[in-house]
């Protein structure tokens, strides 16, 4: 296996027939990065039990940052605090963030997670998933990776990974549900997601290919045209109507003379 | 001895001055608890919510009502409808604060309101927020630059006033371009959000419709101050020219409706108009307050002439309209909750209600707005024309 490092790539592949729910994910998390106890950068979403005993049937969904290739949040951000590294990690810089909050608004899975309760003297910053950047550029794992019990959570190339995920679709199509969550999703993302459930009842968001910024970048493309074109237009506008009073006076006033000399001239 | 005590009567704090003083000092002191504890501590807001009645009326409303005064700068300056000059300097004022305001609230609102300048500095050109943050200081600015002249003839200087009214042109084409940009854009904020607005509101031309409704609540916002503020300052009333402008509201609103409905039928949307539960409820009640009922009442003469008739049909107006931009940025807006997601109970589980500290900063803020409204129509030449015309005459 080549070594993390090196990865062009990287990307994390979670299979839900694998998930056993232990949540060690989520304390190898707050304890790699120092998460306050009342926060995460990971979380686990249980969906309870389904079915009736005894086809009893569970799932559970592993989340965190879905690292996508078209970020959403970095193409809301107004001051450019996130980026996305050519290896994978979409980043978020603290130190120029000015706490909108339009991230949170504009990630479609929600994980922008903010300070609620901080003042200014602590400083109130957004958190979110790093991919464990202080790890892979070392070559070790992501921490939640690294501590998952059941192979539910793994880290490799994308490319590796999507064959993968349709090799074991391809092994037990009776047990996945035939999709990669994430291939294609955003504009596909760097976190993939294997399910026997249906993607929704993992609460992710039914997404098409093209990212949810599309529109919205495609409208902002339009805005220094339109100004200066509108400004354009007004500015004529404006010397059109002025001409055009200015002659519509003149006009009048030599109506008025010549009313006056012809009066005079009888 | 004589001594002559004069007392200017003006300065006496009426009660509406001190119930609006009370309620700025409350916000002050809730703005303190939430920049020592944090905006939890004094709001509802959460990760789910993470914008809430502070953007929905602080930002969404403060600027839409702020409107009159690139629509009248328009009319007066652009197309020389020079008969609306005593409508200017009030609008221009209204927009000025309404501004002002939103750069309060937003003070209170961000993380980090020290980085505020960031927005000059660190630019990310995809940002619809950015677009609109850049618009809105520097529309600011051209309004101070509108309205000085206002301040400088209170003053005395009569010579500066004259001097900055030679070269205002650029300033008001350059505040026309603002206002169109920021007005529309206000609506593109939403536009990165296709999966969680809902279909009868989330359209690519949102910001064309909230440039069109933002002309019809321009035009409602100066009829409705000028008629209260006719009445709270006992002067006349410019009732002639306001009928006028009644005329042009119709007009904006059947374009409003025209394109919203042809949108929604090219768009395949017509399938929510009634079978949505409350969100088709909200779209019918922002649709007949906003557009149809106002539509109707502009277009009778007699209502149209009469105070009180254009009056109403402006308050109807702007509720209409406002419910739109609550909508649009709150009320529509479906939020899932990741943290806690329970699908097989329930799909949206996230709530959002402002608490009554949230709703306090607002209510101080506007009532500052209203106090310096107040304090400079009484002490700056705000309702009477430079070249002495009387406003009230016909």
């Amino acid at each position: 296996m080549t070594d993390i490092k090196n990865i062009k790539h990287k990307a994390f592949l979670y299979d839900a027939t694998r998930c056993i729910d232990c949540r060690a994910c989520m304390i190898a998390c707050s304890v790699e990065n120092k998460i306050p106890m009342d926060k995460t950068r990971i979380w686990v979403a249980g969906v309870g039990l389904k079915g009736e005993y005894p086809n009893l049937d569970r799932a559970s969904m592993v989340y965190h940052c879905m690292h996508c290739e078209e970020p959403d949040c970095m193409s809301a951000c107004p001051v450019g605090a996130y980026s996305k590294r050519e290896d994978g990690p979409v980043l978020y810089n603290k130190d120029v963030c000015i706490g909108c909050r339009y991230c949170m608004n504009a990630c479609p899975f929600g994980v922008p997670h903010f300070d609620y309760n901080k003042g200014l003297i602590d400083g109130a910053f957004i958190d979110k998933c790093t991919m464990c950047t202080q790890r892979i550029d070392v070559g070790l794992e992501p921490a939640c990776v690294a501590t998952c019990p059941t192979e539910a959570l793994v880290f490799g190339e994308r490319a590796d990974l999507i064959k993968e995920a349709h090799a074991r679709i391809a092994a037990h199509p009776d047990r996945y549900i035939d999709h990669v969550y994430g291939e294609t999703e955003n504009g596909g993302t760097s976190y993939l997601i294997l399910s026997h459930v249906p993607f929704s009842e993992l609460g992710l968001p039914p997404l098409t290919s093209k990212p949810v910024k599309e529109v919205s970048e495609a409208v902002m493309g339009l805005t220094i045209p339109f100004a200066l074109t509108w400004g354009a237009v007004l500015t004529g506008v404006t010397v059109g109507v002025h001409e055009y009073n200015k002659r519509k006076e003149n006009a009048a006033k030599q109506t008025v003379e010549a009313e006056k000399e012809s009066e005079d001239a009888k | 001895m004589k001594m002559q005590i004069n007392i200017n009567p003006r300065l006496r704090l009426s009660p509406l001055v001190m119930v609006l003083l009370a309620l700025m000092g409350i916000a002050f002191v809730v703005a303190m608890i939430r920049y020592i504890n944090g905006i939890g501590a004094i709001s509802n807001l959460s990760y789910s919510y993470p914008w809430g009645f502070w953007i929905s009326f602080d930002l969404f409303t403060g600027v839409a009502i702020g409107s009159g005064a690139f629509v009248m700068a328009a009319a007066v300056y652009i197309f020389e409808l020079k008969e609306f000059r005593p409508l200017l300097k009030p609008s221009v004022l209204t927009g000025f604060l309404g501004y002002t305001m939103v750069v309060i609230a937003l003070l209170v609102d961000l993380g980090h309101p020290e980085r505020i300048w960031y927005m000059m500095i660190h630019w990310n050109h995809t940002s619809v927020l950015l677009e609109i943050g850049i618009c809105v200081m520097s529309y600011l600015t051209v309004l101070a630059i509108e309205f000085s002249p206002v301040f400088f003839e209170g003053i005395q200087w009569k010579k500066t006033a004259h001097f900055i009214h030679k070269f205002i042109m650029p300033f008001v084409i350059l505040g026309v371009v603002l206002s169109t940009l920021h007005q529309s854009s206000l609506g593109s904020l939403l536009l990165i959000q296709p999966a969680k607005l809902y279909p009868l509101w989330w359209t690519p031309i949102l910001p064309v419709l909230f440039f069109i409704s933002a002309v019809s609540i321009g035009l409602a916002m100066i009829i409705f101050e000028s008629t209260v503020s006719a009445r709270y300052f006992h002067r006349g009333l410019e009732s002639h020219l306001l009928e006028k402008l009644g005329r042009a509201v119709p007009i904006v609103l059947a374009i409003y409706l025209i394109v919203r409905f042809t949108q929604l039928t090219l768009a395949n949307d017509l399938q929510y108009l009634f079978n949505s539960g409350l969100m088709s409820i909200l779209f019918w009640a922002e649709i007949i307050l906003g557009s149809v009922i106002p539509l109707v009442l502009f277009s009778i003469k007699k209502i149209r002439q009469s105070p009180n008739g254009l009056l109403v049909s402006a308050i109807v107006l702007l509720i209409g309209m406002i419910l739109d931009r609550f909508d649009v940025s709150w009320f529509a807006v479906r939020h899932p909750d990741p943290l806690t997601f329970i699908p097989s109970l329930m799909q949206f589980n996230a709530h959002y209600i402002p608490s009554l500290p949230e709703l306090s900063i607002s209510i101080g803020i506007f009532s500052a707005g209203i106090l310096a409204f107040g304090l400079i129509a009484k002490y700056l030449p705000l309702f009477e024309e430079e070249d002495g015309h009387h406003t009230a005459s016909h």
